[in-house]
């Protein structure tokens, strides 16, 4: 006998007990009422529920990304210009209700404002000075 | 006045067997006598193979019940790509696996406990089964693939193509498979 036939006979002959020791009207009364007991039905249900909700949840990311990411390139494309026409428009509405008297008014105090920051140092050559001025300038900047 | 010649019984013809995809059909309609003739019909082949492919003696009853059950609930997927029973073998390989990796060992009974487990001589036993005995423990040194091509081809006597649709292979890589497993298996009966 060719190792080949031995080969074949032997896998032929392979779970044949087993096969003829299967109780088979047993087999079919446990497959049937396990399937009673938990039908088909629910478990395809519960089988699809998971499926139907990664699709959900895919779409909710995907339409959640993509409105993120749009509002993000607008305010990326448009943020600067954005912020200074808002501040145009509030200055040009300020200015534009005031009276002539009340523009002056504000013009004169924009400029004391900017005065007060301003540290003015006396334009004086102190080459001209003579020791009693020099004394008087120097006892006011030690305070 | 001439007798009336007596009307010749036409043979009934016996119905032809339903097909698995009918029945099927009609399981998913709801019949569990479909379901039952399902199991009638496939129960022992996918015995045959479980226990071919390794599963305990004891465990082959409760596989060959776990196979058929995940069969029924997943039939919605089977789209005739094989046989109903090529496809159920496939799933009992999937149960076996899983039985295996819950026990957490995959161990091949050894030869002289496997013998002694029959009835009748055991010496006479070990003469007939020596060969089937050697061939079991080379299959379970097998790949899966290898294991499962080898069976549904030498076993089971089913073609390359209808292996190769069951297992999502080609024609050519399950012929390569069986070509290595035989090659292996041969070793071991040597």
């Amino acid at each position: 006998m060719t190792d080949d036939a031995k080969l074949e006979a032997a896998a032929q002959r392979l779970g044949t007990e087993a096969a003829e020791r299967l109780n088979v009207e047993r087999t079919v009364a446990a497959v049937l009422e396990r399937l009673r007991a938990e039908p088909v039905s629910a478990s395809r249900v519960r089988w699809m529920q998971p499926a139907w909700l990664r699709i959900a949840a895919a779409l909710v990311i995907l339409v959640a990304g993509g409105l993120i990411g749009r509002r993000l390139l607008v305010q990326s494309g448009t943020g600067g210009g954005r912020g200074s026409h808002e501040v145009a428009h509030f200055v040009s509405d300020d200015l534009s209700d005031l009276s002539a008297d009340q523009l002056r008014d504000v013009l004169t105090t924009l400029d004391e404002t900017l005065d007060l920051g301003r540290t003015t140092l006396p334009e004086v050559d102190l080459d001209n000075l003579d020791a009693q001025q020099l004394r008087v300038v120097l006892r006011s900047l030690e305070g | 006045m001439a007798q009336p010649q007596p009307i010749a019984a036409t043979p009934t013809p016996s119905p032809s067997p339903a097909p698995d995809a009918t029945l099927i059909a009609a399981w998913r309609g709801g019949d569990e006598q479909a379901a039952a003739e399902l199991v009638r019909r496939h129960a022992r082949a996918l015995a045959r193979f479980l226990a071919g492919a390794g599963a305990p003696e004891a465990d082959v009853d409760d596989l060959v019940q776990e196979a058929l059950i995940r069969a029924f609930r997943a039939v919605a997927g089977f789209r005739g790509q094989c046989q109903f029973r090529t496809w159920l073998l496939t799933i009992g390989g999937n149960v076996l696996k899983d039985h295996g990796r819950r026990a957490a060992r995959h161990q091949v009974v050894p030869l002289d406990e496997r013998l002694r487990a029959r009835d009748g001589d055991p010496h006479e036993r070990a003469e007939a089964g020596e060969a089937e005995a050697r061939l079991a423990v080379g299959i379970g040194e097998l790949s899966r693939l290898q294991r499962e091509v080898f069976l549904l081809r030498a076993q089971q006597g089913l073609e390359y193509g209808e292996i190769a649709a069951a297992l999502d292979t080609t024609e050519g890589a399950a012929r390569v498979h069986y070509h290595h497993a035989v090659k292996r298996l041969k070793e071991f009966l040597q």
